[in-house]
Formats: structure tokens, sequence, C-alpha cells
């Protein structure tokens, strides 16, 4: 029995003194996709900024792999074979796509192969290596985002509201990009979204944060959780 | 004419080695470092206990750039990295730490002024002029570091992890980039350029413990105007160093010797960017 890729335990976190967290439990088993969801301001990024360590634990224990690594530096957390993928400053605008990509690895070995295999997902990131990442558009520019994040293979990824402005062909395109990877490499998916149907396509389990609480959680599988989700995140 | 042309090139040449460390200090750590100053003295020293000793001069270069390279990595990790998140406090204690080197070669070597011997002698002759061969070895120089400095940043995988740090230090640390690590060598390198920079320009002058403190301020303020970059600091030793040349061949050399600070104090009023792209 493999150990659970993420697993989150009475977790609390803020900024300073204020608590946006509150007794956060929940795990992540290997290959699954969960989905976190939430209305604006809920504690989803902060959840995500805690667990890579940009946010100390006020509480409670965060393990990846088995390891506990609440108290871990952000860039030991990162090479555990995680992509995390910020919602805001996600790329460095003045490199070239090509830098941002090898950012994606630790060292440039596995380059050539890994960009062969993105550019098959995005073919527009291998033809514009050389263009600076601020100077594509919105939507190219969260394709080289996820071009980073798979280039390594990870085990597991926290992608936090990629289908923020999107056409839905995009999402579509994205959700079975992103099954397709999961099926190769059997990686886990943690999104955090807004977007219940981009959510609930992909996922198979959920959880609702509300004010830093998990609100409700389940399997994704039926309708009816959807529909009761979507209704959570009406105003 | 000819002689007025190549000192501008020399002066800036000169500015530009003594400048870029501080440059690329202030792009990975966000901080000045105002000990910068005493790195430089270092070097001018380093090239004294090689001519004191009796060693070949173009020892005087490496001796400088090894001592530097030490003194930087035990200030960043005992000065600097301890204060990584108070910066104005880390600036402050760089600022201790130069006053502080100063008055330690003052009690190792004394107050007075002394000469370093030159690998490098003699004239030669520039389209009918002569010139001081030294000054003109000090344009290679600048140029080698120059190219030493965009080879490191741009075709080194260290580079262009100290690009990422320099641009979003958060999104490289989520990518693992050890920014510690980056902040550590940049700092050792900076030290590095800045004690050989004082090592390049002492044959020309001499040395003494304060012999950094002018250099500082000048080089403080050509970073100031280059926001980081180092095509825009060549422009800025360029152009700010030609006019201190100028100033001082027409005017005064006293006028000279503020020319840098007072054009970059009104440059920045008038285009906070400075040289760079705003
Ligand atoms: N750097 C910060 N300093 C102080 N408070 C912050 C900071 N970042 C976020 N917060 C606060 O923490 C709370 C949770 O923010 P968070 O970004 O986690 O929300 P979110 O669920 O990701 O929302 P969204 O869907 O809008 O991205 C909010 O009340 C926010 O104002
Ligand atoms: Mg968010």
């Amino acid at each position: 029995m493999s150990p659970t890729v993420l697993d989150i335990a009475d977790l609390s976190s803020g900024y300073g003194e204020a608590i946006v967290l509150r007794n956060v439990s929940l795990s992540i088993r290997p290959g699954e996709i969960f989905a976190l969801l939430g209305k604006n301001g809920m504690g989803k990024s902060t959840l995500l900024k805690t667990v890579l360590g940009f946010l100390p634990a006020k509480r409670g224990r965060i393990k990846l792999f088995g390891e506990d690594v609440t108290a871990l530096p952000t860039h030991l957390i990162a090479r555990k074979a995680i992509a995390y993928t910020p919602q805001e400053q996600t790329l460095f605008q003045d490199l070239t796509v090509e830098d941002n990509l090898r950012l994606g690895l630790r060292d440039d070995r596995g380059f050539a192969e890994g960009l062969a295999r993105v550019s098959e997902y995005f073919p527009i990131v291998g033809k514009r290596l050389s263009q600076k990442a601020g100077t594509l558009s919105g939507g190219e520019q969260k394709m080289l985002i996820v071009s980073r994040a798979l280039l390594g293979s990870p085990r597991l990824m926290m992608i936090d509201e990629i289908s923020e402005g999107l056409q839905p062909s995009m999402i579509q395109r994205l959700t079975e990009i992103l099954l397709a990877e999961r099926k190769r490499t059997g990686t886990a998916i943690f999104v955090v979204e807004q977007n219940v149907p981009f959510a609930f396509s992909m996922a198979d389990r959920y959880a609702v944060l509300k004010i830093g609480e998990i609100a409700d959680d389940g399997v994704a599988g039926d309708e009816l959780a959807a529909a009761r989700v979507q209704d959570q995140l009406r105003v | 004419m000819t002689a007025l042309v190549l000192d501008i090139v020399t002066t800036a040449a000169i500015l530009f080695a003594v400048a870029s460390g501080l440059l690329i200090i202030l792009g990975v750590l966000k901080i000045v470092n105002f000990a910068h100053g005493g790195f430089l003295t270092i070097g001018g020293y380093s090239g004294l206990v090689v001519t004191q000793l009796g060693l070949n001069a173009w020892l005087a270069y490496p001796a400088a750039v090894v001592a530097g390279i030490v003194m930087g990595a035990v200030v960043e990790r005992f000065v600097i990295r301890p204060l990584y998140d108070r910066p104005l406090d880390a600036i402050l204690a760089t600022w201790g730490l130069g006053i502080i080197i100063g008055q330690l070669i003052t009690i190792v070597f004394g107050r007075e002024i002394q000469f370093v011997q030159t690998p490098i002698t003699g004239a030669t002759s520039v389209f009918g002029e002569t010139y001081s061969l030294y000054r003109l070895f000090l344009i290679l120089a600048a140029a080698a570091v120059a190219g030493g400095i965009a080879a490191l940043l741009n075709a080194t995988r260290l580079g262009l992890e100290a690009r990422a740090v320099i641009m979003n230090e958060p999104l490289a640390r989520g990518l693992g980039i050890n920014s510690g690590h980056v902040r550590f060598v940049t700092f050792c390198i900076g030290a590095g350029l800045a004690s050989l920079a004082g090592a390049l320009i002492t044959p020309l002058s001499s040395v003494d413990p304060n012999m950094g403190v002018p250099w500082l301020v000048n080089a403080f303020m050509l970073v100031l105007v280059s926001s980081v970059s180092l095509a825009s600091l060549a422009i800025a030793a360029l152009t700010l160093g030609g006019a201190q040349v100028l100033v001082s061949t027409f005017i005064s050399p006293v006028i000279g010797g503020l020319t840098i600070v007072v054009l970059a104090a009104l440059l920045l009023r008038i285009r906070p960017a400075g040289f760079g792209h705003g």
C-alpha cells in the first residue's frame, strides 16, 4: 500500500496574527484528482501556500508521500516531485518561454524529451521558445504554465484556478490533457477551482472550503453533488 | 582629443568594474551593500601584500578575487543571512561593516598612503598620442568582467536561477530553487568583483584605508540609475563617467569628483528609471 500523496491533518494557518484556515483535514491518494472549491476569499490559495511552506502552519501537520514536511523550507518541499502552479504571477514575464520551461525541471537533463512531450499537447509552446512569456496571450500563458508543470512528470500537481479566463474549448482541452497525463504517469492532481463543471469533469473527490473550514466533501461522481456544490458557490 | 576619448573610455571601464558587483548584489539580494567600498579596499590591499612579498604583480588579481570571495562568504553567512527578513537592518549592517573593514585595515597596515606595483608599465602610441598601457589594459579587464557576468547569467543554470530569483523570488522557490544558495553565491561573486576592482584601480593611484569611499559613492549612484541591468550600467558608466572626465579636464578635478553624484541625482528627478526601461 503506497502512502497517501498529500495528508493534511488539523491544519490552521493565516497571515501574521490573522487566522484564515481552521482545522482543515484532507488527504489525496496516488493518482487521485481532488477538487477544492469555494467562493472568493475562503482560503483556497492560502491552503496551497501553506502546503508549499510559504506560510507557516500555526497548528496541525502536512505530510507529502508519507513524510512530514510541515516545517520544511519551500524549495525542499517543491523538489518532492511536486508541480505547484500559483494563482497569480505564475510565469517569469521577462524570461523566454524556453527559460520558463527549463525552470520546471531541476536541471537541464531531460529537457528535450519533456519539451517534445508537452509540445504534443500544446504545439504553440514549442514554436514560441524564444518569445518573452509576458508577451504571450492570456490563454497561451496558461498553456505555458501547464506545460511547465507537466515537464517534470510530477507525482502531485497543485493547480490554483487555472480555468480563470479560459474559453470553454480550451477548458475542455485542458481536462483531456490532465486526464491523459494522469493515465500516463499516475500523478495525483489537486485542483483549486470555482468552475464546478470543469472541476467535476475530472475530479474523483471534492471538498468545499467556507471561511477557512471544510463545509462539505465527498465523491465527485454524481450530478447531485455537482449541483449541491454549485449551490454553495452561489452568493 | 584621442587622449580625452581614451580617458572617458577607461574611466567608464573602471567605473563599470567597480559598480558591477554592487549591481548584481542589489539585483539578487535586494539590498545595497555598503560594505562594497570595504571589499574594494581589501582588493587594493591584496595588491599591496603581493607587492610587499615581492611576488609577480599579476598575482594581485587572483589574490584579490580570492580574498573578496572569502570575505563575502563570511559576511553573507554571519551578517546578511540572519537579517534576511529585515532588509533595512541588513543594509545598516553592511554600512557598519564597511567602517569595521576600514578600521581593521588601519590596524594591520597603518593609516598612511602606500603604493602598489603595476603589472604593465609604460605607454604606447594611439593615433599619434602616447597613452598609458595600463589604462588601456583596464578596458580589456572591464570587458572581461562584463563578458564573464553576462556569460554566467545567460549561459549557466545558476545564472538562469539567479535571473528567476531577481524577477520573482517566491515563484522561484515554489519551483524548487534554493534562493538562499543563489543569494550566497551572488554575494560572494559581488564581493569578489569589488575586490578585483580594488586591485585593478590601485596601480593608478595608491592604497589607503578609506580608498573605497569615493568609489562606493559613485558606484552607488551608477547602480541607482541602472535599474539592475548590466547594459544600462555600461551606458551609465560611459555617460556619467564621461561627464566626470570632461568636468575634471575643463573645469576642475574637485568639481569633477562630484559630477556623477550630481548628474545621477538630477537624472533620477527627471526620470526615476534612470537609464533603465522604466
Ligand atoms: N498576503 C495576505 N495578507 C493578509 N491577508 C491575506 C493575504 N492573502 C490572502 N489574505 C486573506 O486571506 C483570506 C483567504 O484568501 P485566499 O487567497 O486564500 O482566498 P481564495 O479562496 O484563494 O480566494 P480566490 O478564489 O479569490 O482566489 C482572504 O480573506 C484574504 O483577504
Ligand atoms: Mg485564490
